[in-house]
């Protein structure tokens, strides 16, 4: 099976700042692949690569096996995106927007109108469809967005940041769309700085940081690199740490509080058991055991934020550099209030 | 060309075509009712003082530079706005990640930003034929192949620098710097008020540096029959321009001059 990504060395230089030092990745097709980073990691850039907004300085991407440069063409008809920014045509209704996508893909006028109905009515704004996208309200634009990235049947769907600032509602809605369509097999990239998206819907992810692929694993294995904590209520408060729990290599630390005994640990779950038989076996009495489960985000923040990999001997250079994502990105306008000229005048 | 790229030409030139047909407030009417000023204030009243200039009245005489202005300066503003207006906003992005090829992107806006021109050239053709046929006669269309020919090389060629200019440009102002003190000066030292024999020898040879000259000569030489300069010479080198344009053009896309990062 061909991979629906296949990434090696990518680099990208903007002047002195380099925004990808060398993006290495593979995504299989049928994935639901996230790539974390925070602000400036190179997300963007990344993205922007694959649909020829952002020319490479060096590496390979192929999309499907189509190379994004030598093969563009093949390339970019496999793929539908839904940027972060608002880059909607402005000067038609947005059923007309959509019949124009999918025409610039190659797909007959009748066949554009019917694909642009399907998919207005998917994303719950056909009552709209007359309407141009500066009259859409901010859900609705975030919809449109998805809606152009589905026009076209992509194989693989690629959304940049695709519930940035919309109420919980609307982000369900979005995921769930989102899953049907994977599920259905369409191959999902998605980057997000919500790790609970995260979380929820990839089966793998990659963490981008300062343009470096920090680690590539699933959500879970992830989370097995963070330190859980082990909160034992004993019965009367200890003097000390016992012996026991302090001889154990898997705990990384121990902290007394009160009646409380909280130890910090990798794999908590499994570490538990021992620890209270340790503890039994000393003469102490539980009331109480509570494995808090590290999350995403902490390991998330701990790897960007520190500069280290955990667990896959991997590193990264520093911490969050200043951003790197290329200065035209920025010059974006996000409906149209910088524009001068919104009507067209001439 | 493939069945992808036809349709996506085709989609994409309907669409540049739209945007300035459903809009006829910003696109039609400037041209309309500054060409009626031209010929009222250029041809009627002062036109009466000039009497004729190469043997026919001075608004006859006139009428072929003004098509040509308007023709070319629509052309080259249909492009350079709708390229620098898809840039500014990012919508262009729509087309640019699209499997269509960047000589179809390059065709599709050259071509509807050339039918602008010939659309507005024949609005003033119209306009001109109205006052002209008023006051004196019907106008004449000598040699019509040369004109049509003429035509067709001119807003092709300016619509495909309006693409450059499209690409080029940073800002709004740029786009009215190009207009105002480029293409305008051009054209008005062109030979569109004035016969090239009405100049002094030394400015004569200035302004046939000028490739205005040979535009307004081979449009003028399809209306009324006479030309200062060879007609098929200023064809076949405008025509030349026009391709080494569209070879820009397409050599600009492909670099992703102004359209990528």
């Amino acid at each position: 099976m061909t991979n629906a990504l296949e990434i090696d060395g990518l680099r990208k230089q903007y002047g002195d700042v380099e925004a990808l030092k060398g993006v290495s990745l593979t995504v299989p097709e049928g994935a639901f692949f996230g790539l974390l980073g925070p602000n400036g990691a190179g997300k963007t850039t990344f993205i922007n690569v694959l649909v020829g907004l952002v020319r490479a300085s060096g590496g390979d991407a192929y999309v499907f096996g189509n190379h994004v440069e030598d093969d563009y063409r093949e390339a970019r008809d496999r793929i539908g995106l839904a940027p972060q920014e608002f880059n909607v045509d402005r000067f038609f209704p947005i059923h007309e927007v959509l019949e124009h996508k999918a025409g610039y893909h190659g797909v007959p006028e009748d066949v554009a109108a019917e694909r642009a109905e399907r998919a207005l009515k998917r994303v719950g704004i056909w009552d709209k469809r007359d309407t141009r996208f500066d009259w859409l309200s901010g859900g609705m634009k975030r919809r449109f967005m998805l809606a152009r990235a589905l026009v076209t049947d992509p194989d693989l769907l690629i959304l940049d940041e695709p519930t940035a600032g919309v109420d919980v509602q609307l982000r369900r809605d979005l995921w769930e769309l989102v899953t049907e369509l994977n599920d259905d097999g369409t191959t999902v990239l998605l980057t997000t700085h919500y790790i609970e998206e995260a979380e929820r819907l990839c089966d793998e992810v990659a963490i981008l940081d300062s343009g470096e692929v920090v680690t590539v694993a699933s959500p879970e294995e992830l989370m097995d690199r963070g330190n859980d904590r082990i909160v034992v209520t004993l019965r009367e408060a200890a003097d000390a740490v016992p012996e026991a729990v302090a001889d154990d290599d898997r705990i990384e630390r121990v902290e007394l509080d009160g009646d409380r005994l909280v130890a910090v640990a990798r794999q908590g779950g499994l570490v538990a058991p021992d620890l209270v038989r340790a503890l039994d076996r000393e003469g102490f009495e539980i009331v109480d055991l509570e494995i808090r489960r590290t999350s995403l985000e902490e390991v998330f923040v701990d790897m960007t934020r520190q500069g280290e990999a955990v667990g896959d001997g991997e590193s990264t250079d520093s911490a969050p550099s200043a951003s790197a994502e290329p200065v035209a990105a920025d010059a974006s306008t996000d409906g149209g209030a910088d524009d001068p000229n919104p009507e067209g005048e001439r | 060309m493939n069945r992808v790229d036809l349709t996506g030409f085709l989609t994409l030139a309907k669409r540049e075509v739209l945007r300035f047909v459903r809009r006829p407030r910003n696109t039609f009417a400037p041209p309309f009712i500054t060409n009626v000023l031209y010929f009222s204030v250029f041809g009627v009243v002062l036109g009466e003082r000039v009497g004729t200039v190469a043997d026919v009245p001075y608004i006859l005489f006139i009428l072929p530079g003004l098509v040509v202005l308007g023709a070319v300066s629509n052309a080259f503003e249909n492009a350079s706005f709708s390229i620098f207006h898809g840039r500014w906003n990012e919508y262009i992005h729509e087309v640019l990640t699209s499997p269509l090829s960047y000589a179809g992107m390059v065709w599709a806006y050259v071509l509807s930003s050339a039918l602008r021109g010939l659309l507005v050239g024949g609005l003033i053709a119209g306009v001109g034929w109205g006052i002209v046929s008023a006051l004196y006669r019907p106008v004449p269309v000598e040699h019509p192949l040369y004109l049509i020919a003429f035509m067709l090389v001119i807003t092709l060629l300016f619509a495909s620098l309006g693409v450059v200019g499209g690409l080029l440009a940073e800002d709004f102002d740029d786009l009215t710097v190009m207009n105002q003190f480029i293409l305008r000066p051009l054209v008005f030292f062109g030979a569109v008020f004035y016969s090239l024999g009405d100049l002094p020898p030394a400015l004569r040879q200035v302004s046939l540096a000028n490739p205005m000259v040979y535009m307004v000569n081979g449009v003028r030489y399809g209306f009324l029959g006479f030309a200062e300069v060879d007609p098929r010479l200023s064809l076949a080198v405008l025509a030349g321009m026009t391709v080494a344009a569209v070879l820009l053009d397409v050599w600009l896309f492909e670099r992703g001059y102004g359209l990528t990062d």
